[in-house]
């Protein structure tokens, strides 16, 4: 049975394409058969962030349009056999996504077997984004821990409770996770960023991950390779953590506790 | 027919009658039918054009705004702003137009003597003086039938209201067992109560019931209303934030008290 997820998170820059890129690599190490598309056309960057930009030769849109067969366009990952990319086109824009065609691709990747298909939705609600949710049967809300960033998740939340194939339906819901990204606990202690518990007081929701801010994500996407498989992170391992959780393991939260410090540490403020 | 104004209250009236309660002296009592006089609400048509097109055009568009009302009621014509002397070939025009519209010219009004002319061709009345009274058609709402004071049960709300969601309780009361986020919308005709943390803004008493009250659980507000009268949140008081709380109408102000005290 294939799983739908969807990746959004209504603000943009939070975090969703390094999410479903890592998420992706993480169940696929995991021996699933994982697709992940890119549904932010015209400002594509899921192939980059994977690392398989120089290796796009059709897009999403060309088998929407019936220009190539969705094999054509499917594209292997080097290091995770089980890992499929399709990529979104660079040079159109979300007007030449249509529901019936976005179906039909997600129905041939039922058929093809696949385990997992990641929906990396564009930022806002418009079309892009609402594509990206309508077919799915689980969505990761990425979240900072920011007040812009959690009301825009609100309001995706919103639209995720309503506006999706399984809402309409009447008889099922989307099941929804919150994944805290950027996450600085020391800011937290500091009295300066919304904690874990401020997140789900607001937003109604336990979290499925919480993922630090780090340097690694910068240099991850710079490398081309997904920030999960960098593993002395310890934002790899917060994903880690997240796709366990993702697949029903009990894992408790790392990473929101300021890191002790030593005593030499603490005496001369290294 | 004798017309004549009145006061009613110090307002003269728009109603052509006798005195009502007069008894029927002038009647004839014969078994086949009576007459009598009472007071009568009419509705003037005061002219300004005799060109039938702008006044089917004009006409039409006011019957469609509150058709129950409109629709073939009697209407007089005032021909006091005209500015010409009509002559009956316009009047006729006139008239039949009024009827296309969707409605019933059964007199005139307010014209020089000439108008008894006219009026005498047309086969219609002279209903002379005549001055509107206080009342004008409802225009901008429906037709004044009364709408049912029904009390449903409360609309009952068990999911989380998230932002960019509005929920309106039609004539009834609204139940939310369940946080309202920031950027959300609360209606109701009725009491909006909310087993949760409140941060949208609520509106009660939406169309105009000032016993209309706000319930919550958490109040962090952003915006609270009764029947119109309004307040902002841009700092909630200390006593009430994140406390149970409950709003309500005293004459012009908007209380709010922890509940349970």
């Amino acid at each position: 049975m294939t799983e739908i997820i969807v990746v959004t998170s209504g603000k943009g820059g939070v975090g969703k394409t390094t999410t479903s890129a890592s998420i992706a690599c993480g169940l696929a190490s995991r021996g699933k058969k994982v697709a992940v598309i890119d549904f932010d056309i015209g400002l594509r960057n899921l192939d980059l962030i994977m690392g398989c930009e120089r290796r796009v030769v059709y897009d999403f849109v060309n088998v929407i349009n019936g220009e190539c067969t969705l094999k054509q366009a499917l594209i292997k990952d080097k290091r995770l056999d089980t890992l499929f990319v399709l990529a979104a086109s660079q040079t159109r824009d979300k007007d030449a996504l249509s529901t019936e065609g976005v179906e039909r691709v997600l129905n041939e990747l039922r058929a093809d077997g696949f385990d997992y298909v990641l929906c990396d939705s564009p930022a806002g609600i418009e079309k892009g984004a609402h594509l990206a949710m309508y077919f799915a049967d689980r969505a990761i809300v990425v979240v900072n821990p920011e007040v812009s960033s959690v009301r825009d998740s609100d309001r995706i939340l919103g639209l995720l409770a309503s506006k999706t194939k399984l809402a309409e339906g009447g008889n099922g819901r989307v099941q929804e996770h919150l994944l805290l990204t950027r996450y600085s606990p020391r800011r937290v202690a500091a009295g300066e960023m919304m904690g874990v518990d401020d997140v789900k007081e607001i937003l109604g929701l336990d979290v499925v991950g919480v993922v630090p801010e780090s340097t690694d994500v910068l240099s991850a996407s710079n490398a081309g390779t997904p920030v999960i498989l960098h593993e002395d992170s310890d934002v790899a391992r917060a994903y880690q953590d997240a796709v366990a959780r993702l697949l029903g393991e009990t894992v408790p939260l790392r990473f929101i506790d300021e890191p002790k410090r030593g005593f030499f540490a603490r005496l001369f403020g290294g | 027919m004798i017309a004549r104004t009145t006061t009613h209250d110090g307002i003269p009236s728009s109603t052509l009658h006798g005195a009502m309660n007069r008894p029927a002296e002038t009647t004839n009592q014969g078994a086949a039918l009576e007459i009598r006089f009472g007071p009568v609400d009419m509705a003037q048509v005061r002219i300004r054009s005799t060109d039938p097109g702008i006044i089917v055009d004009e006409l039409t568009g006011r019957v469609a705004t509150a058709p129950k009302f409109f629709q073939r009621t009697a209407v007089c014509l005032d021909l006091s702003e005209l500015g010409h002397e009509p002559d009956v070939a316009e009047l006729r025009g006139v008239v039949e137009a009024v009827r296309r519209a969707g409605m019933l010219p059964v007199g005139l009004v307010n014209g020089t003597a000439a108008t008894d002319t006219l009026a005498r061709e047309l086969d219609m009345p002279v209903l002379a003086q005549f001055r509107a009274t206080g009342k004008t058609p409802p225009v901008v709402h429906a037709a004044p039938v009364t709408e049912p004071e029904a009390d449903l049960s409360p609309l009952i709300h068990t999911q989380a209201v998230r932002s960019g969601q509005r929920l309106y309780a039609r004539r009834r009361d609204l139940i939310v067992m369940a946080p309202v986020g920031a950027g959300a919308e609360l209606m109701a005709d009725g009491c909006a109560h909310v087993y949760g943390a409140l941060r949208g803004r609520v509106m009660a008493g939406a169309r105009g019931d000032t016993r209309a009250r706000v319930f919550c659980q958490a109040f962090h507000a952003e915006l609270v209303s009764i029947a119109g009268v309004f307040r902002v949140f841009e700092t909630i008081p200390a006593d009430l934030a994140g406390k149970p709380v409950h709003a309500w109408l005293d004459g012009d102000a908007l209380r709010f008290a922890r509940l349970g005290e």
